[in-house]
């Protein structure tokens, strides 16, 4: 059942279409992710479902209620912002008390709820500090318990875990999930870093430019790609021009491709693709160009002639070197049905 | 080890840079030297007269005596001047944050052309001098024939002239109008500087734009409004132009006193013992008011 609905929202700054036509549905208590490269109106998008920016077209739906013009304080959506906003002249808990003592919760209570909050991010020893002594990462977790303390129906997201270290991150994650699941919050948040977009969301919106590129599971946005804008953001991908011809791809007929014949694009994870030394046959030809182990895996890049080079990730074995730079190899998909031939290029052409 | 033997050589030369460098207080010595010059000796020669005995304009005797401080501080009227000056003072402070409050934060909501006006018309009473400014105020409050009584007359208002000249309230109007930049200008600039995000902040946890105001916008102004309380009161506590002017001549307060002993009886210990009296308590009273600024916004010394 969707519970959040942002309708074709358009808004302009000046002379600039920030978002341009922009359609969001999120279901019931589940966590949608928005994904997008620095300024293609993120934010924006959210500050529009807070209430702070007015669409100039478009219409914001919660539940069943239209809430395109209600102001901010009566839209009860819990937001964490990029840059925190904490208030500088309260400390800790009256800042994750604010919201409690503005609806005139009894003091016990909120005092309960301050510090369940608190505890829940780890905070509880800093109650009484100001924002200013805490660090970049301990002011975003009170900007969290902050909103989460009034157990919103909706909670906006933007980034925050960017100033969070990796241990951290991870065990606020799992939390912030738990207690989305427990709640039965519906959630949008943004993020740059799509492992946090993986762990997190129900759903992944890839957004490019004030729009929405492509919706789904990320899972379904990382095996099928709509676009090579969309594969390449989400994990890596090579993106290759190729030909068609009755249905499959020329270099490498094993790959079916449901497009007309002439030309197309192919998206291959680097890890479904692989290589052997010199070789006749199928596949695309070139030089090892470039080799990293990893550990359990060695990244190779090669040189096949077009204008990036191909990546490609195979299993290591141990004690096995890599193939040496200026091998001859062949390059092959692992999994044919794994590849996404494309009609548009890269440039979305 | 290596360490040391390398700093050692070095430690005149860090002592001389320290010097030079100086915490940052070269660029101000010329003001610093200015204020102590045309300043600090006159004043300390001032206030020192209250310590000694003059007569005809000779120091008679060679020793300082606290005789006439003491006389000062027995005397009652004294402490009705100093009351009346610190009451007036106090109650124009508050009108001038009340005063000024709504127009900083106009100030800080409009853009572009409203902005300078606003900005214009703040600075622009300053322009002029305070004693043309009291002057106005005279020919607006004054008697029959002041503006303010002609027009409530004529419209019917009141049919018998206001008395406002020549009482507390004439004083109170001036000095509030007078001292509203020095009000305004501090709090302008923070008004117009804060974090909106902070507002939408508060919006978002559910608060009312009212709620918001007095919960968010005030608090994190508070600096600004006791920097201004500070100085609004230094000025009008020791302000003898406005209480003389629009207070009539049997009005007095102690920097009316200090003007009043000083230029017109002559009898310069006594004016110095009460502007030693002036100064000390506005010294007193403006710390008073910046530590209690500085306990409201102890969050403010994090930040900082
Ligand atoms: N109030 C504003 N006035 C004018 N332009 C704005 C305003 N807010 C945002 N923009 C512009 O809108 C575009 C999108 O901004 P937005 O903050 O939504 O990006 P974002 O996707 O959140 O980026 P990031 O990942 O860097 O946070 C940017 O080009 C920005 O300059
Ligand atoms: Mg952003």
């Amino acid at each position: 059942m969707t519970h959040i609905a942002l309708d074709a929202i358009v808004k302009n700054f000046g002379a600039v279409r920030v978002l341009d036509g922009c359609s969001v549905a999120v279901d019931k208590g589940t966590v949608m992710t928005l994904l997008g490269p620095s300024g293609c109106g993120k934010t924006t998008l959210l500050r529009t479902l807070a209430g702070f920016v007015e669409p100039d077209a478009g219409r914001v739906r919660v539940g069943d209620r239209d809430i395109t013009d209600l102001p901010p304080n009566r839209r009860q959506v819990g937001y964490v912002f990029q840059s925190y906003a904490l208030f500088p002249h309260l400390d800790v808990a009256a800042n994750v008390a604010y919201g409690l003592r503005v609806r005139r919760v009894g003091r016990a209570e909120t005092q309960e709820r301050v510090r369940k909050a608190l505890d829940l991010v780890s905070l509880s020893a800093f109650a009484d500090r100001y924002p200013a002594r805490l660090s970049g990462g301990q002011q975003q977790r009170v900007a969290i318990a902050r909103a989460m303390v009034l157990e919103p129906e909706v909670l906006l997201l933007d980034e925050p875990f960017n100033a969070l270290d990796a241990k951290l991150r991870l065990s606020m994650q799992i939390e912030l999930r738990k207690l989305i699941e427990r709640v039965g919050i519906t959630s949008i948040f943004v993020t740059h870093d799509q492992q946090e977009a993986m762990t997190l969301s129900d759903r992944v919106a890839v957004m490019r430019a004030g729009r929405i590129e492509q919706v789904g599971t990320p899972i379904e946005i990382y095996d099928r790609p709509r676009t090579a804008y969309v594969a390449a953001f989400i994990g890596r991908a090579n993106v290759l021009a190729v030909d068609v011809a009755a249905g499959r791809v020329v270099a490498d007929p094993a790959i079916a491709a449901a497009r007309p014949d002439g030309p197309a694009w192919l998206v291959a994870r680097p890890e479904n693709l692989t290589l052997e030394p010199g070789g006749e046959g199928a596949g695309w030809r070139g030089t090892v160009a470039f080799s990293t182990p990893q550990g359990a895996t060695i990244e190779y890049e090669v040189a096949t002639g077009a204008p990036e080079p191909l990546r490609v990730v195979t299993l290591r074995k141990v004690g096995e070197p890599p193939l040496p730079v200026g091998t001859p190899v062949r390059v092959r998909a692992v999994d044919p049905a794994a590849c996404v031939v494309l009609e548009d290029g890269p440039d979305g052409a | 080890m290596a360490l040391e033997a390398a700093a050692r050589p070095r430690a005149p030369a860090t002592l001389l840079r320290r010097i030079l460098h100086g915490n940052g207080i070269w660029p101000a010595v010329p003001a610093l030297l200015y204020l102590f010059v045309f300043l600090a000796l006159p004043m300390l020669t001032l206030l020192a007269f209250g310590f000694v005995t003059i007569d005809r304009g000779r120091v008679v005797g060679d020793t300082w005596t606290l005789d006439h401080l003491k006389a000062a501080l027995s005397d009652e009227l004294v402490w009705r001047l100093m009351w009346r000056s610190f009451w007036v003072a106090a109650v124009s402070s508050l009108l001038t944050l009340i005063l000024a409050y709504p127009v900083a934060y106009l100030f800080a909501e409009t853009k572009g052309i409203w902005r300078t006006l606003i900005l214009v018309a703040v600075i622009s009473p300053l322009l002029t001098s305070a004693l043309v400014r009291a002057y106005a105020w005279l020919v607006i409050l004054g008697g029959r024939r002041g503006i303010l009584n002609q027009t409530l007359l004529s419209l019917g208002i009141v049919d018998q002239p206001l008395r406002i000249l020549n009482t507390d309230w004439a004083v109170l109007i001036g000095m509030t109008q007078i001292h509203l930049p020095f009000m305004i200008l501090p709090l302008l600039a923070v008004l117009a500087e804060r974090d909106r995000r902070l507002e939408e902040a508060s919006l978002n946890l559910g608060a009312s734009q009212t709620g918001t105001f007095f919960r968010v916008v005030v608090p994190m102004s508070v600096p600004a409004i006791f920097a201004g309380l500070a100085l609004v009161f230094a000025i009008s506590y020791t302000n003898f132009i406005v209480p003389q002017l629009l207070g009539g001549g049997s009005y007095s307060t102690l920097a009316v006193q200090v003007y009043e002993q000083t230029i017109v009886v002559l009898d310069w210990t006594r004016g110095a013992v009460l502007a030693t009296i002036l100064l000390t308590t506005c010294f007193a009273f403006v710390m008073g008011i910046v530590a209690f600024g500085n306990r409201l916004a102890r969050w403010n010394e994090a930040t900082t």
